[in-house]
């Protein structure tokens, strides 16, 4: 393989790369930091491209090891990421100023309660041990079979389907405590209650409808109800939307907020 | 619950207890058909025990070659075991303990599966005098087994 071609099939899955590298990362830098890298090493190395995987296979392997070299130092965030987060939302209001202006001025500001949900998976999935949730993230939102993450992991099959059965176990286990929209019993009603800071005059339950996951949360099982809300991950490019700029800042305010909050329990 | 003497047989996913005056050892094995590393990876990942295995109330800590843990069994919901790792080697031999005795963990790979072996033996020159107190594991045993060999299947079998 050529680097002109190499420079063409990366063009086409870029976009999808760097929406995986958010979802690992949380960080919009280091998801772009990481896909300039992964282009430089796979120009270095096509050499070494063998074609025994696709290239977008390839090509996710290098950008995984990347971040896994990134993330292996850092602390996983714990499950209650949301609430710590609120807490401290509450009272910064610098940085509500800052949402409410790019809510006002950004074509990507809108505040879309499907658009959070997908924002709560990246926060609430890195809670999942490192290559669970990159093994999760391939496999139910970018569709790689185990077959191929198994090649991206360097893994068998076998643990690559332990990581995958465990961490889709625990990441519905913890939604069906957490999350108000799919169990009445829920504890975090996050969404709904930015969506009434953001739209007031919009009527919630008419948004909640428009929801597959919310509207039928009472008839579906717990792994439909995942598979629902893997659907709407798989929908949304967290940096092409119409609440991009808005999640991304969000998104930010969050991992500052960990940082810190991680640092200050070592 | 079975006990037998030693010179018996064990049946698959039975546990049996063999006593002597100062010690008492108890095991149970079961053949799985998944992947050891499957087997392995379920028996050495500390917070996702409760998950799958209803004998385990909690289970913190981190095993790993000289990692200490912390177990809660229903055996005994009051009291937290506060265990080392004794012995580590990847998906054949992991041995957990105190002082008091070792949870001795084997897996053996045959064409298709695998045989899982856990046994605990328990005893000292005091153990006539608190004998009585401590509760049978055979069911507790058993249940584990059943459940180890429950969730490796179930992951073996997933969808591609």
């Amino acid at each position: 393989m050529t680097t002109d071609q190499l420079t063409s099939e990366f063009e086409s899955f870029q976009s999808e790369l760097k929406s995986f590298l958010l979802r690992m990362t949380a960080s919009v830098q280091d998801a772009e930091d990481i896909v300039q890298d992964t282009y430089i090493r796979a120009t270095a190395k096509i050499n070494t491209f063998r074609g025994e995987s696709s290239l977008k296979t390839w090509v996710f392997s290098i950008a995984s090891n990347l971040a896994m070299d990134l993330l292996r130092s850092k602390k996983r965030w714990p499950e209650t990421v949301t609430d710590i987060c609120r807490e401290e939302v509450l009272g910064n209001r610098q940085f509500l100023q800052e949402a409410m202006h790019i809510h006002e001025a950004s074509p990507q500001g809108k505040f879309e309660i499907k658009e959070h949900i997908s924002f709560c998976f990246t926060c609430v999935s890195k809670s999942l041990p490192l290559e669970q949730q990159l093994a999760l993230l391939l496999k139910e939102v970018h569709g790689f079979s185990v077959k191929e993450i198994s090649q991206i992991l360097d893994q068998t099959d076998a643990m690559v389907k332990y990581y995958l059965h465990t961490s889709r176990s625990r990441m519905i286990e913890v939604f069906d405590h957490r999350c108000s929209l799919i169990n009445k019993q829920g504890i975090c009603h996050q969404c709904t209650e930015l969506n009434g800071i953001f739209n007031p005059k919009q009527k919630e339950q008419e948004e909640l409808v428009k929801i597959e996951m919310a509207r039928d949360a009472q008839n579906k099982n717990k792994e439909k109800l995942f598979d629902l809300r893997m659907k709407i991950l798989q929908e949304l490019d967290p940096f092409e939307s119409g609440a991009a700029e808005l999640q991304l800042h969000h998104l930010e305010h969050n991992r500052q907020v960990m940082e810190k909050y991680l640092h200050q329990k070592e | 619950m079975t006990n037998i003497q030693a010179n018996q047989k064990p049946q698959a996913g039975k546990a049996f207890t063999s006593k002597t005056m100062f010690s008492r050892e108890t095991t149970v094995s079961a053949n799985i058909e998944a992947d050891p590393s499957i087997v392995w990876a379920l028996l050495t990942h500390a917070s996702d025990f409760p998950r799958w295995n209803s004998t385990v109330i909690s289970l913190t800590g981190e095993i790993r070659e000289h990692g200490e843990i912390e177990l809660k069994s229903i055996l005994d919901e009051k009291r937290v075991f506060k265990l080392k790792v004794k012995e580590f080697i990847p998906e054949k031999r992991l041995v957990w303990g105190d002082s008091m005795g070792s949870r001795v963990y084997t897996l053996d790979k045959n064409s298709k599966s695998v045989l899982f072996t856990m046994s605990e033996k328990i005893g000292g020159p005091l153990f006539p005098l608190f004998a009585g107190m401590i509760p049978s594991f055979d069911e507790s045993f058993e249940q584990f087994a059943t459940d180890l060999k429950k969730e490796a299947e179930f992951i073996q079998g997933s969808k591609k």
